[in-house]
């Protein structure tokens, strides 16, 4: 892959520029149909361009007791994970991945950089409310990381059982065997770990019931609360990025299938795909549930989706050896 | 240039509550505003935020106690500019009922500049929303 | 968790119940209590309403001129209880139901509703006095007579006409 291709790749097409406009296009459609959900006239689709707009043409305003060069080192880091992230997911039919094996490990760790770059921030900031927050989110990523590992680890050993003898994380391997094969949602014991992934989804989001890092009225918003201008504007592209980077990410483990082989079709029946994960994981859920304490959320994924991944997985294995 | 962002900036403000010593009246009808679904701010863009520091416009009620004083002078320093301030209810446009109390000294615009007043005891949510879109208008040109 | 997807799905086929505000007219009920209408023709100046007030708003005082009376109210310490509404004992003083309050700081001290009560010279001695409406003085006085003629004569000279002979002689 030459460098103007790669240029074009990570910063402009299917990464870069377009995601983040789809990811914050995402974002806007979600906080409408909310709105909708309640009986209001929520704000336009596009607001969160918006938003990103106003905010970079604020000043900042940086507490006394804050450091420095970390404190506005932090929201880069988050940003440049999820960059990266989006920039190796394959989309079937228009993209085809930047490397060819191995790269489901890495969206694994690229993950986890928000998460992180939200508690590195939190923590220069030197504010009590802060450092609950990111006590807070650090306990909450431990929790869901275990079911997400154990999901991956399923659809790695599901294709590699077919293709080769050991497990393939190779996310193109994925689509492609999908794309032959019919997708991993064909089988049974594969949905559990599918429904174990949906679960997971709030939590990395930040959603409520599980926004407990971010809670607006207990901790006056936490981890965020001293940021303002153009950091506070970086984590807000970092949130429409993230919610871009998983629903591509379940569209491709589970049912990456595109509709013949024009590629404007593809696009927009890939973010259909979207449109509908994050209807079922983020709206619908926002819209019912109240807010969980976090002793509760922490019970929580440690005992219901890390019980439906292991079913799968043992399942999977199981059929392996026959 | 400047024309086009000032038209795409002023369709997002953020609004920040302080309730500077008040009965909680213009409390509850500020919340109304934003959370009921008949009076919904959130259309004209704007979003009750949880911090000071990412407010635009700040909205605040109440006659200025002496306990409260230094601590409101404190979180509007905190505020980044450009902002804008609207004064709801009677309280801290003049003393309102408590004027003659013992801890009350003066109007809140000795402490701080105000730019919009919405008088009332409360005032209605659509005349909150008034003052809102006034201020709005000023907030757009000090960009 | 069944009850609330009905709930949602009552709310999708509902619509919005949002009253768009500044883009559509929001009408106020009738009996709402909004900013203060003066009728000055109606005024007796008695400084009742200005005794009750609320919220000190109300403030009469004797024109420079001494032509009258300058009855001025403050909006912005106005607290809408419509005590002196209640109170007046002409019904000079009357509470609309317009609720659009908001304004702009550099009118705050012009945002005033002032009429000025005109003072005529009583028919009996000359003096400029404030003329007592009709309904008070039929109260007071009863409606036999040239009670209408009582309206427009100073204290003093009511009591004297009355300690003469009354009303019905007049």
């Amino acid at each position: 892959m030459n460098i103007a291709e790669f240029f074009v790749n990570v910063f402009i097409f299917p990464g870069g520029l377009f995601a983040i406009m789809l990811g914050l296009l995402l974002t806007g459609l979600d906080r409408k149909i909310y709105a909708r959900l309640q009986r209001r006239v929520g704000p336009p689709i596009y607001q969160p361009w918006l938003d990103v707009v106003k905010l970079s043409l604020k000043e900042m305003v940086i507490p006394k007791t804050a450091n420095y060069t970390v404190f506005r080192l932090a929201p880069l880091l988050g940003f440049a994970g999820m960059l990266a992230a989006i920039a190796v997911i394959p989309v079937a039919g228009i993209y085809s991945g930047l490397y060819q094996s191995g790269d489901l490990l890495v969206v694994l760790y690229l993950l986890s950089a928000p998460a992180l770059a939200l508690a590195i921030g939190a923590a220069a900031s030197g504010s009590p409310y802060s450092s609950i927050g990111l006590s807070r989110e650090i306990s909450i990523m431990l929790a869901y990381e275990i079911p997400m590992l154990i999901v991956f680890l399923t659809v790695g050993m599901r294709v590699g059982m077919e293709l080769g003898g050991t497990a393939i994380f190779s996310l193109s391997s994925i689509v492609n065997f999908q794309l032959s094969q019919g997708s991993l949602l064909l089988d049974l014991p594969m949905l559990p770990a599918f429904l174990a992934f949906l679960i997971c989804i709030p939590g990395i989001l930040g959603v409520v019931p599980f926004d407990i890092p971010e809670a607006e009225t207990e901790i006056t918003e936490g981890p965020l609360l001293e940021y303002s201008g153009s950091g506070l504007a970086m984590f807000k592209l970092t949130g429409g990025l993230k919610m871009l980077v998983l629903s591509a990410l379940t569209v491709a483990l589970f049912f990456p299938m595109g509709l013949g082989s024009f590629w404007l079709v593809n696009l927009l029946w890939f973010i259909f795909k979207c449109v509908v994960i994050m209807f079922f994981t983020t709206t619908l859920i926002r819209a019912m549930q109240a807010r969980m304490r976090i002793e509760q959320a922490y019970k929580f994924y440690l005992l219901v989706p890390t019980a439906l991944a292991l079913i799968s997985f043992v399942l999977t294995a199981m059929s392996f050896r026959i | 240039m400047g024309e086009l962002l000032q038209n795409i900036v002023k369709k997002s403000p953020w609004i920040y509550r302080i309730n500077a010593g008040s009965c909680n009246g213009c409390d509850v009808e500020m919340a109304t505003t934003a959370l009921i679904p008949r009076y919904d701010v959130e259309r004209l863009g704007c979003r009750y935020c949880g911090s000071p520091k990412h407010a635009d416009i700040v909205l605040i009620s109440g006659p200025v106690t002496a306990v409260v004083k230094d601590k409101v002078l404190r979180v509007y320093d905190e505020i980044p500019n450009p902002k804008v301030v609207v004064a709801v209810g009677i309280c801290p446009i003049s003393g309102g009922v408590f004027r003659e109390s013992y801890s009350i000294a003066s109007q809140l615009d000795t402490y701080i500049p105000v730019d919009v007043n919405v008088p009332g005891c409360p005032p209605r949510p659509q005349a909150i929303i008034d003052g809102i879109a006034m201020a709005i208008e000023i907030w757009r040109k000090k960009f | 968790m069944r009850k609330f997807l009905k709930v949602i799905l009552n709310n999708l086929i509902k619509g919005p119940s949002t009253i768009k505000y500044p883009f559509e007219d929001s009408p106020a009920p009738e009996k709402l209590r909004g900013k203060i209408v003066h009728n000055s023709d109606a005024c007796v100046a008695c400084h009742l309403c200005e005794y009750v007030c609320a919220g000190g708003a109300i403030k009469m005082q004797e024109s420079e001129d001494k032509k009258g009376i300058d009855f001025v109210v403050w909006h912005d310490t106005c607290t809408f209880c419509g005590l002196c509404e209640y109170y007046c004992p002409t019904k000079a003083i009357h509470l609309t139901n317009d609720y659009h309050t908001a304004h702009l700081q550099a009118d705050k001290y012009n945002y005033i509703e002032k009429t000025f009560v005109k003072k005529q010279p009583c028919t009996c001695c000359g003096e400029p006095i404030v003329p007592l409406s009709l309904a008070m003085v039929e109260q007071i006085y009863g409606k036999e007579g040239d009670v209408r003629g009582l309206s427009k004569m100073c204290p003093q000279c009511r009591r004297k006409i009355l300690w003469k002979g009354g009303v019905s002689k007049l």
